[in-house]
């Protein structure tokens, strides 16, 4: 395979994912803010800053965020380089590359999904259809993989897709884990203040100080983070206990059986990066041997390691997984 | 007529109408298709059109727009309304086609060898010299195999007495085959149901046919040849088309920028480092080739190709400095051509052509002009085309001024009636006369070749015009040949 093309595919593995953890962060986000049984979550201006947060781009200053536009940059806007279409755009660009090698189905579909995006009505969109929009590229993006997965033939030219859509994944779970582990933080330090208020200058109490309606349920934010990655229902399974920090944190980052944990991710990456090596001896510094230290470091870690200093490990994981990535593309994608 | 698809259809007896015998009465190949057809409504057909436009757009086989705001995808516009070519009447093209490739693959062979042919006069020697196609660099050269055209595209129209001719020779970079696979798909899409009343060839085995002619001029020495296509990028307009190919053949799909030579041999970047590469279907212009021989601002070409080329150790398909023949002043000579290679008659008919280099031609040219096209010898797609009974007197002074300048860049050839197929006309929502063309797709290998049974129609959209090109805006129909 082509080294520029190899590239190609690559990328557009990571956009078709992109593109579907951003559709869902959005829509999770927004309809579960609706009902949500306390003021900051159900804080409009709350909610469309862990959506900014999300995309790489937090609200700065006091500004007050139209709702609007806000889904518009997010969703449709071609100027912005972290919206929806733009990811569409991107793998459609990088699919039309690599088009000898993918099979015609996956490529109508890919074209499919772009002309869809393309076509979509900005003020339908704006105003009344987020829930249709975001639907749709979740529905989307699950043809491209299912076509990925099951017409393509499953040698380089598909471990090179998959290992795109999987180092994404990775990164965009934690991106997604980041950004409501921000929300809970903003949540909770609001919640101090409110006790500190309520205290009138005593020394800050816990949240049992609070009247019942003003109590923070951070439950809800946990709830959110999984089902922003579509994993509410199975963690329910696994650990049959209401989502908190440890139990939510352990099953999207350490579980192995949980098809979007990090540590999954890191997995199916070591797994597709050997079908590229062709040599036998992995060499100390090489792309597999990056991608296997970090996958063996998360396989044998507890949760509370990462839980009692969270951005040190938000920040460490994610250098690390940019490293690799900077790595393949030297050692494959350099033409 | 009493159809409502065909309510504004006007039977014209000036040209060969390739669907109606004569007014009202259907030619006998067209009969079950039309009666088919019949039993669909106006809004039936508006909304498979739409379906087939669609099926095109799903497809990604589109071109951009550039606008001043936006660029926009536009497909290449489609008819639903198919030709159908019949076994005997196809037989007849298959033949003459194939019997010209040979005779212009001998041609290239003796003027970049002995020149038989310059030096007993049958062809002008300053034909050759004065053509910019022509590649001194070529000359002793043996290509693979002693073949130049692996490739050929022949554009055939039926005049109005039933006779096909040859327009032109396309012998670089032919294009348009990937819409013959195209249109295929895209009316079984659209209307299946009229493919059990027909028996017809398929055009799918081109890539494959393709495949094993590059792999019979393979260099010398090697075994299992790893061919490519060198496609200039994807912002060709005919990217789709090399995409499909290198896709239909299995083959990787490589741009200049993929390639390097190394001790005269050519090698791909790979994931896994370099690799050798055998055969290079080229979809780049000679000219772009290899910018250390021919022009050195090209990014599309290899540096160092053209020398690993002469070296044997790649093989180029086409052959560079094959534009020679197409060139539309050499087409003249083809008839001339086939006899003193081939030593048999040609086939099909060429259109009687002017040179404008000939002083009596040239008289010729000037005093009826109006009932000539003027065309100018080295340009493809419908550029510069003049059409004599189309031009104001102050357009026809600025032609004569301009054929005076350069004779031997212009010829002229009578206003041929190119046939009339019906074709479904959008804004009118039925069918009308159009007219149309045929380019065939001929391969040529050592010891093999093979005629695409099929080929591309095209259909000029614009009621009376005569040029098809898609640069101009043309369209094209599924052209069905007819199994024994």
């Amino acid at each position: 395979m082509l080294a520029r093309v190899a590239n190609n595919l690559f990328w557009m593995g990571r956009y078709i994912e992109r593109s579907e953890h951003i559709a869902r962060y959005l829509s999770v986000n927004y309809f579960s803010s609706l009902d949500a049984p306390n003021e900051h979550s159900q804080s409009r201006q709350f909610v469309l800053q862990s959506m900014l947060f999300m995309v790489g781009h937090p609200h700065k200053g006091d500004q007050i965020l139209h709702e609007p536009d806000v889904l518009y940059n997010i969703g449709l806007n071609m100027d912005k380089e972290f919206s929806i279409i733009n990811c569409v755009k991107f793998a459609r660009e990088n699919a039309n590359s690599a088009r000898d090698l993918i099979s015609t189905e996956l490529y109508e579909a890919i074209n499919k999904f772009y002309h869809f995006v393309l076509n979509y009505s900005v003020e339908d969109y704006k105003n009344k259809m987020l829930y249709d929009f975001t639907s749709h590229i979740i529905e989307f993006t699950a043809i491209l993989k299912a076509k990925i997965r099951t017409t393509l033939l499953q040698d380089e030219v598909y471990s090179i897709i998959k290992l795109g859509v999987n180092l994404e994944r990775a990164m965009q779970v934690i991106r997604i884990i980041n950004a409501k582990y921000n929300d809970i933080l903003i949540i909770k330090n609001q919640q101090s203040i409110e006790i500190t208020q309520n205290q009138q200058g005593q020394a800050v109490g816990d949240e049992s100080q609070l009247p019942k309606e003003h109590r923070t349920d951070t439950g809800l934010e946990w709830s959110t983070l999984l089902k922003c990655v579509e994993s509410y229902d199975m963690m329910r399974r696994f650990h049959k206990k209401t989502p908190n920090n440890i139990n939510t944190l352990d099953f999207l980052i350490l579980n192995e059986n949980c098809p979007r944990s990090v540590v999954n991710s890191l997995a199916e990456v070591a797994k597709h990066i050997q079908v590229l090596s062709s040599e036998k001896t992995i060499h100390k510094g090489s792309s597999i041997f990056l991608v296997n230290k970090i996958y063996s470091e998360y396989k044998y870690k507890y949760i509370e390691e990462i839980e009692v200093d969270f951005r040190t490990f938000i920040k460490d994981i994610l250098d690390k997984l940019v490293a690799i990535s900077k790595k393949m593309e030297e050692e494959y994608f350099a033409y | 007529m009493n159809l409502p698809l065909f309510s504004t259809y006007t039977f014209d007896k000036t040209f060969f109408d390739e669907v109606f015998e004569k007014d009202e009465v259907i030619r006998d190949v067209y009969k079950t298709l039309f009666q088919l057809y019949s039993d669909h409504t106006t809004d039936d057909f508006k909304s498979l059109n739409e379906k087939a436009k669609a099926s095109f757009f799903n497809q990604g086989i589109t071109f951009q727009v550039y606008g001043v705001n936006e660029t926009k995808e536009k497909i290449f516009p489609f008819d639903l309304f198919p030709r159908i070519i019949d076994n005997t009447e196809w037989e007849h093209i298959e033949r003459g086609v194939l019997q010209r490739s040979k005779a212009l693959n001998a041609f290239l062979w003796d003027i970049y060898h002995e020149q038989h042919i310059l030096n007993e006069g049958i062809v002008p020697k300053e034909m050759i010299t004065s053509s910019a196609n022509y590649l001194e660099e070529m000359i002793g050269f043996d290509p693979p195999g002693g073949i130049y055209n692996h490739i050929s595209g022949t554009d055939l129209i039926k005049h109005s007495d039933g006779n096909y001719y040859v327009l032109e020779d396309n012998i670089r970079c032919p294009s348009g085959v990937s819409y013959v696979v195209c249109n295929r798909t895209a009316l079984k899409r659209a209307l299946f149901g009229v493919f059990d009343q027909y028996k017809i060839q398929t055009v799918t085995d081109y890539a494959q046919n393709l495949l094993e002619i590059l792999e019979t001029v393979k260099p010398e020495g090697v075994d299992n040849p790893t061919c490519v296509v060198l496609t200039p990028g994807v912002f060709n307009s005919a990217y789709y088309e090399h995409s499909y190919l290198a896709k239909g053949m299995g083959v990787e799909l490589v741009e200049g920028r993929d390639l390097f030579v190394d001790n005269d041999f050519v090698y791909m970047k790979t994931i896994n480092g370099p690799k050798r590469v055998d055969v290079i279907y080229r979809r780049v212009d000679d000219t772009f080739i290899d910018p250390d021989v021919f022009r050195p601002d090209s990014v599309l070409g290899v540096s160092g190709l053209f020398g690993a080329y002469l070296k044997g150790r790649v093989c180029l398909v086409n052959a560079p400095g094959t534009g020679v023949a197409d060139d539309k002043a050499i087409y003249t000579y083809v008839p001339e051509i086939i006899k003193y290679y081939l030593k048999e008659e040609p086939i099909l008919k060429n259109v009687h052509t002017y040179h404008c280099n000939r002083p009596t031609d040239m008289e010729y040219v000037l005093e009826n002009i109006r009932n000539l096209v003027i065309k100018p010898v080295d340009e493809s797609g419908g550029y510069g085309i003049s059409i004599g009974n189309r031009l104001t007197e102050e357009e026809i002074e600025k032609v004569k001024q301009t054929i005076l300048k350069h004779p031997r860049k212009y010829i002229a050839q009578p206003i041929m009636s190119l046939s009339q197929h019906a074709t479904y006309i959008e804004d009118e929502e039925s069918f009308e006369p159009r007219h149309v063309d045929l380019r065939t797709f001929t391969l040529l290998g050592r010891k093999k070749d093979f005629v695409l049974k099929g080929g591309l129609t095209r259909v000029a959209l614009k009621k009376g015009n005569l040029v098809v090109n898609s640069s101009q805006g043309g369209g094209s129909k599924d052209t069905w040949v007819l199994k024994k």
